[in-house]
């Protein structure tokens, strides 16, 4: 049986986060991805971890787009792609000689995607940036840190904008693909940091160009209402959800404070959030004094919405749970110098089309030989391309970590 | 025309990810009809929703009875796409479940995006965002203000999602054009949540600690956080070191500070010296104005952004972002509810099939009769089917 993308190639020209995140999510859903990588090596494999976050499951070639012999290779790729992909700065690809123009011309309906730090044209279009002035830019570092209370501004630790821009260029690709498929016809596409993370702040709207209140956090960085957010109880913490007018009459009563939902301050949700403080002060008061387990259960028996927020010691008990691994949702691979390694695995799960089979991040050119054997080089070829430093594969002395 | 002209997709979904999940493929063309109980969808005052659910007509269907079940099923024998966000189960006693849909049309691609995956431990209990950045361990990976869990305002478990339920559902319409069948797609919050970890969530047996030191939680908050900087009057920027062009004069130049040491002179200081210095810098950022200190930057290739609300970016100080203004995401949309409302474009850019939004959120069933007459029924029967109502 085949994968979702079974037959679909991508040749993926990215470096660091934003540009090779994407390619390796199109890869879990079925897709043939190649990675074209300097002879010097990707950036990002000098930082170990997050390197490792993008990159599984593709096969590598270790190729220098500067020399002419190396240049005919890329296209020599390009011409059997279905989606090229990369997030080079403005100018870049062009000069390199695999902008759209020239993959075009070596593959008529080819899918062609740029993942931009601030987007194709514009005031800053030539620059490229990181993660976090995207955070800066979309209001979330803002409303992170409760900014409004006085509090620095806070960035979020997870690679956001990265991720959004990422995920993006994946539906963006599918997308065109899809249309190709249909109608034979490719294009460009594109997306950037900057609109990825203003899709996080998404529900922002102004009427009449004037701000619609949205939902704040407190200056402890708990939640943004009194029932929905985080409390200290006598050993830890819990997470509750009470948004509907039953789940708040009941967890009056779980509290033993049941004389709340009586309280005219507190009637109405809207009234809950305007003595917002008070309430917090008065809930905070009951949870501080049970366990949160002891309160797990009492609100679980109640119907009311809640959670223990889970210390999993950096991802370990997750990637280790029964449910998970059983599920799928855990990915385990051989990498060979770093051993075992465990990721998240299926994100999205299909019935009918298997998951592929996963491999680890690969090394600088680990595929380099195969990948030309499959272009029909043979081996004098590949011996002097070597020899000529256009293409690499890993010796004894490969120098990553990675 | 669109990417997705003459997809058709049913959408049941309610919260964040399923609607702005729908949304990006609404607007690169597919036809999307948001299915609302009767009164309409319980969450449509949440924060967000005049956005979300833009780009789509509705319709109000009472599913528990059998005139709306009926109505369904024929919707169903048309559509691409079925979109629903039901804890694991519910479809199946509403009548709607995936093997009596898919034999009713096996091409239908049928995507679920429940809080978590069924068969998991924790498929029945409830699926609010926030409870699945508890459930999932996110709470405890954000650094803060204080030690412990942190609330995530954006909603990260949802906005995973919001990417896969997209990406799941193009998969299959693409696998559908060499198989001829769909199938089922499941994805979840508590996946959602799991796409933030690849960076930061791997286990790696010869790992040692510095690999995994690199990349962990600090408190207080490391690594980005030492780059953002109070300016005059308390407004804030965040810099970068990095901008791929090169810098006409070093930053510390800009701020005023001539006597500053090069980038390999300040590693080799010690770390009390380091300390003292990066004081003075961020005493000599107070003494700039936000705007100015941007402008000079940008002006000198480094890259910067003033950290400002969401709403300042759509223009709530009267200006709007300009470079997200060039990149057409900052749009008017005339709201039937609301008025003139400016909101986010649309943030996937296809240059051969550019997409657009195609319409306010609708109201709810404001579509019932434009939906459901041309399948034949009344509109004594359309007003049975939308529970009464419309």
């Amino acid at each position: 049986m085949s994968t979702a993308l079974e037959g679909v190639l991508l040749v993926d020209f990215g470096q660091y986060l934003a540009g090779p995140f994407g390619p390796m999510i199109i890869g879990d859903l079925g897709a043939q991805v190649i990675k074209v990588e300097p002879v010097t090596g990707d950036g990002m494999r000098l930082a170990g971890k997050p390197f490792f976050g993008c990159q599984r499951g593709k096969q590598d070639i270790a190729l220098d787009l500067k020399t002419p012999r190396g240049l005919e290779i890329a296209l020599e790729l390009i011409a059997r792609a279905d989606i090229v992909h990369h997030n080079m700065t403005a100018g870049v690809a062009n000069k390199l000689g695999i902008g759209y123009a020239d993959c075009k011309r070596v593959n008529p309906d080819v899918v062609y995607c740029n993942t931009w730090a601030y987007g194709l044209e514009g005031p800053l279009a030539r620059f490229g940036g990181l993660d976090p002035l995207y955070q800066a830019s979309a209001g979330l570092e803002y409303e992170a840190g409760a900014a409004h209370t006085g509090n620095d501004p806070l960035y979020y630790r997870f690679g956001m904008c990265d991720a959004a821009n990422a995920m993006l260029s994946v539906v963006g690709s599918l997308a065109a693909l899809y249309h190709q498929r249909v109608t034979g016809e490719g294009q460009e596409l594109w997306t950037s940091l900057m609109d990825g993370g203003a899709v996080y702040s998404s529900d922002a709207l102004l009427v009449n160009g004037e701000a619609v209140p949205r939902p704040r956090l407190d200056q402890g960085l708990h939640g943004i209402d009194a029932c929905y957010r985080l409390y200290p109880t006598q050993d830890g913490w819990i997470q509750i959800a009470a948004v509907k007018e039953s789940q708040w009459v009941a967890l009056c009563g779980v509290l033993g404070v049941p004389e709340l939902a009586d309280d005219a301050r507190f009637a109405v949700a809207d009234l809950r959030q305007e003595h917002r403080a008070e309430l917090e002060a008065l809930l905070g008061e009951r949870f501080a004094a049970r366990t949160s387990v002891s309160w797990t259960h009492a609100l679980d028996d109640a119907g009311v919405p809640n959670e223990i927020p889970l210390d999993s010691l950096g991802g370990e008990l997750v990637l280790n749970d029964a449910d998970n691994v059983a599920l799928g949702m855990v990915a385990e691979y051989e990498h060979p110098r770093m051993g075992t390694m465990r990721q998240f695995g299926e994100l999205v799960q299909f019935s009918d089309t298997p998951a592929p089979t996963r491999t680890a991040p690969p090394l600088v050119g680990q595929h380099t030989r195969e990948i030309l054997e499959w272009l029909g080089k043979d081996a004098a070829t590949i011996d002097d391309l070597k020899a000529a430093n256009v293409i690499t594969w890993p010796g004894d002395d490969y120098p990553w970590i990675v | 025309m669109g990417a997705l002209d003459g997809v058709k997709i049913l959408d049941l979904s309610w919260g964040i990810a399923g609607p702005l999940g729908v949304m990006l493929l609404a607007e690169q063309g597919a036809d999307v009809i948001k299915v609302e109980p009767p009164g309409g969808d319980p969450f449509r005052a949440y924060s967000g929703y005049a956005v979300w659910n833009r780009s789509r007509r509705s319709v109000t269907i009472d599913l528990k009875s059998p005139a709306g079940l009926e109505a369904m099923h024929r919707l169903v024998d048309d559509a691409d796409v079925l979109v629903e966000t039901f804890r694991p189960g519910v479809t199946e006693r509403l009548g709607i479940g995936y093997d009596a849909m898919h034999a009713r049309n096996p091409r239908l691609v049928y995507l679920s995006c429940p809080g978590y995956p069924d068969g998991h431990r924790l498929a029945q209990r409830p699926g609010y965002d926030a409870l699945i950045q508890a459930s999932s361990g996110q709470q405890w990976e954000q650094p803060g203000w204080r030690l412990g869990p942190i609330f995530l305002h954006m909603p990260m478990p949802s906005m995973g999602a919001t990417f896969l339920i997209p990406s799941g559902i193009l998969a299959a319409l693409i696998a559908r054009e060499s198989t001829g069948r769909g199938q089922h797609v499941r994805t979840s919050l508590f996946q959602g949540a799991l796409l933030y970890t690849t960076q930061i969530w791997q286990h790696v047996e010869n790992a040692d600690a510095a690999f995994h030191d690199l990349m962990g939680k600090s408190y207080p908050p490391g690594v980005h956080q030492q780059f953002l900087f109070e300016c005059a009057n308390g407004e804030w920027v965040h810099t970068s070191v990095m901008s791929g062009l090169t810098p006409t004069k070093s930053q510390d130049e800009l701020l005023g500070l001539e006597d500053a040491p090069e980038p390999f002179a300040f590693m080799a200081l010690s770390p009390e010296e380091r300390d003292a210095f990066t004081q003075r810098r961020r005493e000599q950022y107070k003494t700039h104005r936000r705007d100015e200190l941007v402008a000079m930057f940008q002006e000198h290739n480094h890259a910067i952004e003033a950290v400002i609300t969401a709403e300042e970016a759509l223009g709530a100080a009267g200006t709007a972002h300009p470079q997200l203004v060039a990149n057409g995401m900052v749009a008017t949309v005339e709201d039937p509810e609301l008025g003139t409302t400016t909101q986010m474009g649309v943030p996937i850019n296809l240059l051969g099939t550019p997409g657009g939004i195609r319409g306010p959120q609708p109201l709810p069933g404001q579509h019932n009769r434009e939906i459901l007459g041309p399948l034949g029924y009344s509109d004594a029967e359309i007003a049975t089917i939308a529970g009464g109502g419309a």
